[in-house]
């Protein structure tokens, strides 16, 4: 069974069209990527299946059931904007949302000091979140929102305003999270960390869901339209060969741009004959190339 | 309610009690207070009380030989056997000799002033009309009204007594002129009114105390509704602007977050206000204040207990009205820069109430304006504690009106909820009334 289910969710404030029914699943101990320019109603899919608010129609299920108060305690939230008292000290505030969320003290308590250890700041237990760098607040943040093991995650720019060393702790803690089987629905504008972790993923573009379903059979149905040649001395000519649309020449060799994957043999073919190849590769197209194209088209 | 409700109800309780604004603030006011009532006490420790002022006089040869029944030295016996008579004497007059002419005599007496064997003098010009000469009292000091009281006082006393004893009155009729007369004003009852205890009168005492109560609740619960409303207010846009909001709310349910919110600082306040009654107790019963206030009539055995019991019930309505409505305001404000000019309708409301008791119900407690009043929600925790301490309501007249009261609370809290859930999500400007209506129907 789905840990999490949308089914055909529509979300309308006044007249202007929030989200317009959007459906998808997320499997137990699977990472679900939400994709979109600003304002393309992630937030808002978020917050219904937050139950912060309602949808105008369809449904969302959480294990195959609707939506109850004790489902809040099951949910962990990593909002988007950062949010925690500045005043107060580390230990109370994630005891005390840890306790909303229907932990008792002790174990609460637990969690936080097994947390700290494990992101290797135990000393910030006694501090104020004020005194501590905005890098190591992500850290308290993402704690509170996964302090009482929910079995669903939403994290909203999960990885945003961090140095590349907490992303990677970050990074490695979402995939035990996953690995213990919690669910994540998750939004980034990185498209890399998408390409890293997510199996699935949604594209929203203005309300609507434009592109879904596995990124490896994503990608698939796009075409193969980028080369890189790593070459030790210069090719001539490669410009003349057919179904080449475009050369730049990169300080590592060539990067290509074909019409089809036929080209790539008289490319390769016609570049050994005039120095060493090192590097011959027919590129996947990045999700940032799908991103671009599946919602820059549309804009136009 | 279960264990979330209290939850933000202990963390919002326990982080106002740890923060050093509120203890400091508590510290200032009961130390206030402490003053205040300790000022009569300390003012008379350094006006020197006990300690006789010392008045001169010319004391010339020529007034010895007069035959006149008052001449300066004749008044100047008496007035001393008068203060002689005291327990304490507040004055003592003594000689100053005569040094010959008038210029001598003044340079003499200013002399004796300056060298502080005298602290002023007594000038006598004879008034041949009346018999009593015209007395000027000169001293270094600006205003000296406690002993130009006396000297007024114990003059017309020593006139009075020189002038009945020459006319040969008798000791009984003597005392029975000089006994002042008593007038009593008691407040009575005529229907089995709320404001007393089985109808019984007031006496004078019972009366001023009560204003003095009235004044104290009034002050207290306005202040109360202020700085807790402020404090609710504020606390709320603090958690919006910091985004900490977005995870409370999907911890909590919205409306156990707002009423866990206002009981918690609720119970900070009843305990701010613990600490001020008892600071006003301690210091009203130590030895030397209950003497020096109950000489003004002060005094906590004459505070009606039924009015104290209404006053809590009143202070409790008024308290969460009025917090609720805070709470409201400071979910749609997002920053806390917007929030002064936010929640002024509501300080507005408050004030209007505490004005028109302190200066149109507290003279006049019976007027039409306060009867109208005491059943406006937003006026009647004010109004009708005035109008039981001052005056004598009908009992079905405050009953309904703490109902209107509870009924409004009602609806407040359950409009303040409505406005708090959707408010609490929406940011940037202050939405317009048609904005927050439209949100409190998209979020159920």
């Amino acid at each position: 069974m789905n840990a999490l289910s949308l089914e055909q969710v529509f979300k309308q404030y006044g007249d202007k069209t929030a989200v317009n029914g959007i459906s998808f699943d997320v499997a137990p101990g699977e990472i679900y990527g939400l994709l979109g320019a600003n304002g393309a109603g992630k937030t808002t899919t978020m917050r219904m299946v937050l139950g912060l608010i309602y949808p105008d129609s369809g449904r969302i299920l959480y294990n195959g059931k609707a939506y109850s108060k004790e489902q809040l305690h099951g949910l962990g939230y990593l909002p988007e904007e950062r949010g925690l008292y500045p005043k107060v000290k580390v230990s109370d505030q994630i005891l005390y949302l840890a306790q909303l969320r229907g932990m008792s003290r002790k174990d609460a308590d637990q969690n936080l000091k097994r947390w700290l250890d494990r992101f290797g700041v135990p000393e910030y237990y006694n501090k104020r979140v004020e005194e501590l760098s905005k890098g190591n607040q992500q850290k308290i943040q993402f704690i509170a929102a996964v302090i009482h093991s929910p079995r669903i995650v939403i994290m909203d720019e999960a990885f945003s305003g961090l140095d590349p060393v907490n992303v990677e702790l970050l990074k490695s803690t979402v995939k035990e999270l996953r690995d213990a089987g919690s669910s994540i629905l998750f939004s980034t504008h990185r498209m890399e960390h998408v390409e890293e972790l997510c199996r699935n993923i949604t594209i929203l573009h203005k309300s609507n869901p434009v592109l879904q379903g596995n990124l490896k059979a994503i990608k698939q149905q796009f075409p193969r339209e980028r080369i890189i040649l790593g070459t030790d001395g210069e090719v001539n000519g490669l410009e003349t060969l057919g179904g080449v649309l475009s050369v730049n020449r990169h300080e590592y060799g060539y990067e290509l741009m074909i019409a089809d994957e036929a080209a790539g043999r008289p490319i390769l073919e016609k570049a050994m004959t005039q120095t060493e190849v090192r590097r011959f590769e027919i590129m996947e197209p990045t999700l940032n190339e799908i991103f671009i194209k599946t919602v820059g088209e549309k804009h136009e | 309610m279960n264990n979330g409700f209290w939850t933000v109800v202990g963390f919002t309780a326990k982080n106002k009690l740890r923060g050093k604004a509120f203890l400091v603030t508590t510290l200032i006011i009961a130390v206030i207070m402490s003053i205040g009532i300790n000022l009569p006490y300390i003012i008379s420790q350094f006006s020197g009380e006990g300690k006789a002022t010392v008045v001169g006089y010319l004391d010339s040869t020529a007034d010895k030989t007069s035959s006149q029944l008052f001449t300066p030295t004749r008044i100047a016996d008496m007035l001393n056997k008068y203060y002689g008579a005291q327990e304490k004497p507040e004055l003592k007059i003594v000689p100053i000799a005569d040094a010959g002419s008038a210029d001598a005599n003044e340079k003499a007496l200013k002399q004796a002033v300056s060298d502080d064997v005298i602290d002023g003098y007594l000038a006598f010009t004879p008034d041949p009309e009346s018999g009593f000469p015209a007395v000027t009292y000169k001293s270094e000091s600006l205003m000296e009204s406690k002993v130009s009281q006396s000297l007024k006082t114990s003059l017309q006393a020593v006139k009075m007594d020189a002038v009945i004893n020459g006319g040969g009155l008798s000791k009984e009729l003597k005392a029975l002129l000089t006994k002042p007369i008593e007038l009593n004003t008691v407040q009575i009852s005529t229907a089995a009114g709320a404001g007393s205890i089985d109808g019984q009168g007031k006496t004078t005492e019972q009366q001023g105390m009560d204003m003095a109560t009235v004044y104290v609740i009034i002050f207290m619960l306005f202040m109360a509704i202020m700085i807790s409303g402020q404090m609710i207010a504020s606390e709320i846009t603090a958690e919006k602007s910091s985004r900490v909001m977005e995870i409370l709310i999907t911890s909590v349910a919205p409306l156990k977050a707002m009423f866990g919110k206002i009981l918690g600082m609720f119970l900070v306040v009843l305990l701010q206000l613990a600490v001020y009654v008892v600071v006003i107790v301690i210091n009203m019963t130590l030895p030397q204040n209950a003497d020096k206030l109950s000489e003004f009539g002060i005094s906590l055995n004459e505070i009606d207990p039924v009015l104290l019991v209404y006053a809590v019930v009143f202070f409790l309505t008024g308290f969460f009205l009025f917090a609720t409505l805070f709470a409201a305001v400071g979910s749609i404000v997002s920053r806390t820069e917007d929030l002064g000019q936010a929640v002024l309708p509501i300080t507005m409301l408050s004030l209007a109430g505490f004005y028109i008791c302190m200066f149109g119900g507290l003279n006049n407690p019976g007027s039409m304006l306060m009867k109208v009043s005491s059943f406006i929600p937003f006026f009647s925790p004010y109004a009708m504690v005035v109008r039981l301490g001052l005056s004598d309501p009908p009992l079905w007249q405050v009953w309904l009106s703490v109902l209107i009261l509870l009924v409004t609370i009602l609806i407040a809290g359950w409009l303040s909820a409505k406005i708090y859930r959707a408010g609490v999500l929406m940011y940037g400007k202050k939405p317009s009334m048609k904005e927050l209506f439209k949100a409190m129907r998209a979020y159920r």
